[in-house]
């Protein structure tokens, strides 16, 4: 039977899964999570969950999203090149001194 | 209990006493690490090998800080290791024994024999007067008592059915005057001197006790029967300790101290510093 094993450094922290062992049963299970993943590393809790009671679906069989283009809304659309900021800076610095020298 | 504060203030019978607690710990640790680690890729399961592996890690490092408490009396590495006379080894024989080829119930069962012994020991020298033995007691005790908890574990397990019960009796008959001998002192001529010093509060006799009571009520509790072993004269021909060692230690001692010999080694390199000046 295969447990899947979820690990937390400190208190308050998220716990991260780390990886599975091999165990008959929960108290064994949690023995070799503790050898595996916990005994050489600072943990402060450890959580075994029978793999079979995981539900899980993919994105082979289900849509997570991204199914139309919606890259206008990545942080990475906007230009933040700091030569950039540079032109911008200038081009303003023109405008104002040809809006000076008309008024 | 100040004069016995560190290892520059020791008399000589002090420092006599004081080796003859601490190189039975010692040998102890260092010779089942050895042995366990003939597990290594043939334990039962992954799981299980990794288990033991660490076990024998977690000895390894109480092997060396007890070395370091005699090394710090002036011995160095090779004295107390690579050029030691096999003969002046002080661990008991359950340590040295063989494994029943492929008998996991013999690993486990030997672990739970040790490592209840050892959580007594170690509690016998949590008041020791001697700092530097009190001092190490803490960090031992909590790695003894997972190894108990696993070795508990897996006996439990393997008592689910009869066929697996009967491979525990087995080594339960096999290991149980072996591990007896581990309540053996190093030098018995220093016993007196051992208590009188205050180096290790309760007595071998009063350990043993304590030890068959613990190891027979969780064998009963799981339909095992511990053999009743008369003492002294119940204890093997070759139990170790100051005694005749087991026939299979030489060839152990052999294989732990082949690389030493064929590499010609003037010297042994330590990860710590403060010994690698040789």
């Amino acid at each position: 039977m295969i447990w899947e094993v979820f690990r937390q450094d400190e208190p308050g922290g998220y716990h991260t899964h780390c990886g599975n062992v091999h165990a008959p049963d929960r108290e064994m299970a949690l023995l070799f999570a503790e050898i595996q993943h916990a005994r050489r590393k600072p943990t402060n809790s450890l959580w075994v969950v029978p793999q079979k009671e995981i539900a899980s679906q993919t994105d082979e069989t289900d849509r997570f999203g991204g199914t139309t283009d919606k890259t206008y809304r990545w942080v990475s659309a906007y230009n933040v090149d700091v030569e950039f900021a540079k032109e911008i800076e200038d081009s303003d610095r023109e405008q104002r001194s040809v809006a000076g020298d008309s008024a | 209990m100040s004069s016995l504060s560190g290892p520059d203030v020791l008399s000589a019978d002090e420092r006599a006493a004081i080796e003859a607690l601490v190189f039975p710990l010692a040998d102890d640790e260092f010779v089942l690490a050895e042995r366990y680690t003939e597990w290594q890729v043939r334990a039962p399961t992954l799981e299980s090998d990794l288990a033991l592996a660490n076990v024998a890690q977690d000895e390894l490092g109480h092997a060396r800080l007890w070395y370091d408490v005699v090394a710090d009396l002036g011995y160095d590495e090779p004295e107390l290791l690579f050029e030691r006379d096999p003969d002046a080894f002080y661990h008991a024989s359950l340590c040295a024994l063989p494994f029943e080829t492929g008998d996991w119930a013999d690993a486990v069962v030997r672990s739970y024999l040790y490592d209840t012994a050892e959580g007594l020991r170690l509690d016998s020298l949590a008041g020791s007067a001697y700092a530097p033995i009190a001092n190490r007691i803490e960090r031992i005790t909590t790695e003894e008592e997972y190894h108990r908890e696993h070795a508990a574990t897996w006996i439990k397990r393997l008592c689910v059915d009869s066929e697996g019960r009967q491979t525990v009796q087995n080594a339960v008959d096999r290991l149980y005057p072996y591990a007896l001998a581990l309540f053996e002192p190093g030098e018995p001529t220093q016993t007196d001197v051992i208590e009188s010093l205050g180096l290790r509060t309760e007595s071998l006799p009063s350990l043993r006790g304590q030890w068959i009571q613990t190891t027979s009520t969780f064998f009963d509790s799981i339909d095992v029967s511990v053999p009743v072993v008369e003492l002294p004269q119940g204890l093997p021909e070759d139990p170790g300790r100051h005694d005749p060692h087991v026939a299979a230690w030489l060839s152990l001692y052999d294989d732990f101290t082949r690389t030493y010999r064929e590499l010609d080694r003037a010297h042994t390199p330590t990860i710590t510093s403060e010994h690698n000046d040789g």
